[in-house]
């Protein structure tokens, strides 16, 4: 069978992380990698922005990546919604592989070759240790070498049987990442960090809104103004605000409009992004309002990107903690609050202010050193420590944890 | 100026110009700032924040004008000195630090040359001392200046008000009466009205040329009494620094005695203290730069910049998000103000640095006995820094007072909107926003600013703007509701509850 004509394995979704959980999961990331590369030869650079991370977002809750800038939850999101392809690992959406990376594929490539070098070097030197024993008998030396040959054959056709499985894979990866699957990424949308930089200053409102329907085959003007229409009203704009440009609007307004702009191809799921950072903080409330209306009402699943823990702390049912491209926790809300295991979580929830200042006065930041965490031998790995509480950590750590959630 | 008060402004009005019209970014604010405090000032964007300090650093933008009020430090209204006389004050007894961090240094210069450049500019030693003898009779050539400028404006005004009533007076009475047989008493009554103002003017007119005589007659004693003040002043520096040269000279020539037949130890020790010295001659004359470094050194450590040494020579992009706003702070710092005015210096920052840069702004301010203005529109930042706060709307203070009493006990609707939109660790139930959006300073409101965005307006908020209400000696909000006569209104729900938590002192509240 030639390469083309052989007809690729469907990936089929990975077993949920939270065992017993039967709600239906929209999204899984298993062991994503993003990676961005600069420079050449001494001064190349390898920025593992986003490190091997897992995570499960059920149907209709509020995923929350919280972190401080720079820590890959951006890239996290972007990558997803394949804005970016990824280094490694594999994300799924409803129950379908849409993006998928070669990394840890081929350092297992790698790894299977060196181990047949290895074992093939072991044959080698005992081939020649048993010849020396062997002596002057031709025949015994010929049988030793025949025996030997063997075994080498066997080892070398076993490492090519397992190389060309995971290219195989990787493959697979190649083409669910590269398949254009309309219909399937329609059903996700993204909400941008700052709504004056992501509306195309030169088309109206109705046309920036109706460029995803147009992209989907909708044709008919009659339809794309109804349902323009229909949207605008959802996120508490009026109709004829559509002939406008994006430069006639207040800042709330344009995050609606790119709200809007997302909701109008009816996803089933929304990464937004920063949606509020940019923003004032009497217009704040307004497009959180407005948020958690969607999620009521259409029950839409929600990927939560902010820095601001409080606002998190009100929006989200899950959260998860990122730093520097590691998911270092991930739990539901109140018990995140409540147990916050991880240094770095309690460093960044310790670093949150809150308008009371008898609480200000006694607050104490705790300060986070990633130099505490001795990794050298004991590596470290995401624990499910509590049901549905995950911590990054290796094992004596674990046992820290373990005591400190018992008080 | 009372004792402790550092900073005072009165009804500061600042408009800008543009092609539509004024805009009118701030609209009568006072207040007090006391030595020592932190004052925040918080509002929504265009409320006026930003140009009230930027007003009192003397940067407001070119299409901008000060109206009226005053801004005192020191005894002196900083509305009206000279751009000479503000040298002296912005940077090194005010200082700023800008919202910014990436866009207020500058890309091209290395963060050394930046620190340094400050101290290096103002730090013409001689030249100062020479300033400063002559500081007196410099100030009184201004201050005639002054009176010059404030005679003109007075003389003028005066004109047009007295030619207004008079026109008002001629057309009051020409109204209501236009029947012949009244009309040649009118005419003699206006006759009379005339001879009368035309005599006030002549009457005011004289006064002002002589006014203006003696202001002259000032003017030009000041400027002859400064010539000789200046040789004699020009003469003491020099006499200054002669002296430090022999001196200079003196020891020199000792030292290089002891160069003579020395071993090399004592020879590299004695070669040193000689450039020691000629470095003390070249100080007394100027900062020079090897002193600005090692102040710059000093600083930067006390920010929290690590291997400063490393750093100096390094370009700004090089500096992480948090280390640039120290940089920032620092060169702030290397002047020694009194005052510190701090322009939403955390806003580019994500959680974790913010918290590391207001630690830092607190102890600073705890060591040299700073006084800090601090413009935010973020709650909590206002609640770990600020001792008093001031809320501001469309160009207005709309309520002052200590921090305990502005969040435990606010008063006006705005305050409440504030507060009960955004959330915090223990926040359920929807938020309250904010309807609509602040208006338009092109066209200031009548009445009071927030009405239109306030449930609890009256048919009075849309009428008359209401004055400050005293609600105990520090605290202040200016709205109808504290009217005696107006209806009780309770505030938010959702606020009286945060309240009750926070003053139950709920500390749970993952404090790590």
């Amino acid at each position: 069978m030639s390469r083309k004509t052989r007809k690729l394995k469907k990936a089929t979704p990975p077993e949920p992380l939270q065992e017993g959980d039967n709600r239906e999961i929209v999204l899984s990331v298993r062991h994503l990698r993003q990676y961005f590369k600069s420079g050449f030869g001494r001064n190349k650079l390898v920025i593992p922005a986003v490190d091997d991370i897992n995570f499960d977002i059920y149907k209709g809750e509020v995923f929350s990546l919280v972190g401080e800038s720079g820590c890959g939850k951006t890239t996290t999101g972007r990558t997803i919604i394949k804005l970016y392809q990824p280094t490694g690992g594999e994300v799924f959406f409803l129950g379908k592989r849409i993006g998928g990376g070669p990394f840890e594929l081929k350092e297992k490539i790698r790894e299977a070759r060196r181990e047949t070098r290895h074992k093939v070097a072991e044959l080698r030197e005992k081939m020649n240790e048993d010849i020396k024993e062997a002596g002057d008998n031709a025949n015994r030396v010929e049988a030793i070498k025949k025996d030997y040959q063997k075994q080498m054959d066997a080892a070398v056709e076993e490492k090519q049987k397992i190389v060309d499985e995971l290219k195989e894979e990787i493959r697979a990866r190649k083409k669910d990442t590269a398949d254009e699957n309309y219909k399937l990424m329609k059903k996700m949308q993204m909400i941008f960090q700052d709504p004056i930089a992501s509306l195309n200053p030169r088309m109206t409102v109705k046309e920036i809104i109706a460029e995803g329907l147009r992209i989907g085959g909708e044709k008919k003007d009659k339809v794309i103004a109804q349902k323009v229409n229909e949207v605008l009203e959802t996120v508490g704009l009026l109709p004829e605000h559509a002939s406008r440009y994006p430069h006639e609007f207040s800042g709330g307004q344009r995050q609606r409009i790119g709200i809007a702009r997302a909701l109008v191809v009816s996803p089933n799921f929304i990464i937004a992004d920063e949606p509020i950072s940019a923003l004032d903080v009497s217009i704040q409330a307004q497009v959180i309002n407005l948020l958690n209306d969607l999620r009521d009402e259409f029950g839409i699943t929600i990927m939560f990107i902010a820095h601001d823990l409080s606002v998190v702390e009100y929006f989200s049912d899950r959260i998860g903690v990122m730093y520097y491209g590691k998911l270092v926790e991930l739990a539901p809300k109140d018990e995140l609050f409540k147990n916050p295991l991880h240094p770095y979580t309690r460093s960044l929830l310790s670093a949150v202010p809150l308008p009371d200042p008898n609480y200000e006065k006694g607050r104490k930041r705790v300060r986070y050193n990633p130099s505490m965490h001795n990794y050298e031998n004991d590596l470290p790995k995401l624990h499910e420590i509590k049901k549905n509480h995950f911590v990054y950590a290796n094992n004596a750590e674990l046992e820290e944890h373990k005591q400190r959630l018992k008080d | 100026m009372e004792k402790g008060k550092k900073l005072i402004v009165e009804d500061l009005t600042i408009s800008f110009r543009q092609t539509q019209g004024l805009v009118r970014a701030v609209r009568g604010v006072s207040f007090e700032l006391n030595e020592g405090e932190t004052l925040a000032i918080v509002g929504e964007s265009g409320s006026g924040k930003s140009v009230t300090s930027r007003a009192i650093m003397g940067i407001l933008a070119g299409n901008g004008v000060i109206d009226k009020g005053r801004i005192i430090y020191e005894d002196q209204d900083l509305t009206k000195i000279s751009e000479e006389n503000f040298h002296k004050i912005r940077g090194n007894q005010i200082g700023m630090i800008f919202q910014d961090p990436l866009s207020s240094l500058n890309p091209i210069m290395r963060i050394g040359k930046q620190v340094t450049e400050g101290m290096i500019v103002n730090g013409k030693r001689l030249k100062n001392r020479y300033k400063s003898l002559i500081h007196r009779s410099l100030m009184e050539i201004y201050n005639a200046k002054y009176e010059r400028r404030d005679l003109k404006e007075t003389y003028r005004r005066e004109k047009k008000d007295l030619k207004q009533a008079l026109k008002a007076q001629l057309q009051g009475e020409k109204v209501p009466e236009q029947q012949q047989e009244s009309r040649l008493k009118q005419g003699a009554d206006a006759q009379a009205l005339k001879k009368e103002a035309a005599q006030r003017l002549q009457a005011l007119s004289e006064q002002f040329k002589k006014d203006m005589e003696r202001n002259k007659k000032r003017i030009k004693d000041a400027n002859v009494a400064i010539g000789p003040k200046k040789v004699e002043a020009r003469k003491t520096v020099k006499q200054e620094w002669h002296a430090k040269k022999q001196e200079t000279k003196k020891e020199l020539a000792e030292l290089r005695k002891k160069l003579s037949g020395a071993d090399n130890e004592t020879k590299k020790a004695v070669r040193k203290e000689i450039s020691d010295t000629k470095e003390q001659l070249r100080r007394f004359k100027k900062v020079t730069k090897k002193e600005a470094v090692e102040r710059a050194l000093k600083v930067m450590d006390e920010v929290g910049i690590p291997e400063p040494r490393r750093r100096l020579r390094q370009y700004p992009f090089q500096f992480s998000g948090g280390m640039r706003q120290r940089i920032v702070i620092a060169i702030a710092l290397t002047a020694d103000p009194d005052i510190l005015i701090c322009d939403e210096p955390t806003t580019a920052l994500d959680v974790t640095i913010q918290a590391q840069i207001l630690e830092l702004i607190n102890n600073l301010k705890e060591e040299r006995n700073l006084t800090v203005i601090f413009i935010t529109h973020d709650l909590g930042v206002v609640a770990n820094m600020a001792d008093r706060i001031a809320v501001m709307y469309a160009g207005k203070i709309v309520e002052i007072g200590t921090a305990d009493e502005v969040f435990y006990d606010a008063r006006h609707p705005y305050t409440w909107a504030l507060m009960s939109s955004v959330p915090d660790l223990t926040t359920h139930e929807r938020l309250l926003s904010i309807p609509g959006t602040p208006p338009n300073m092109l066209f200031p409101p009548q009445g009071d600013a927030f009405a239109d965005r306030s449930q609890y307006a009256m048919k009075i908020d849309y009428e008359l703007e209401p004055p400050m209400f005293k609600i105990s000696n520090t605290h202040y909000a200016a709205t109808w509701l504290l009217h005696p006569k107006a209806p009780k209104v309770e505030m938010p729900e959702i606020l009286k509850k945060r309240i009750k938590t926070m003053t139950e002192g709920t500390g749970e509240v993952t404090s790590g």
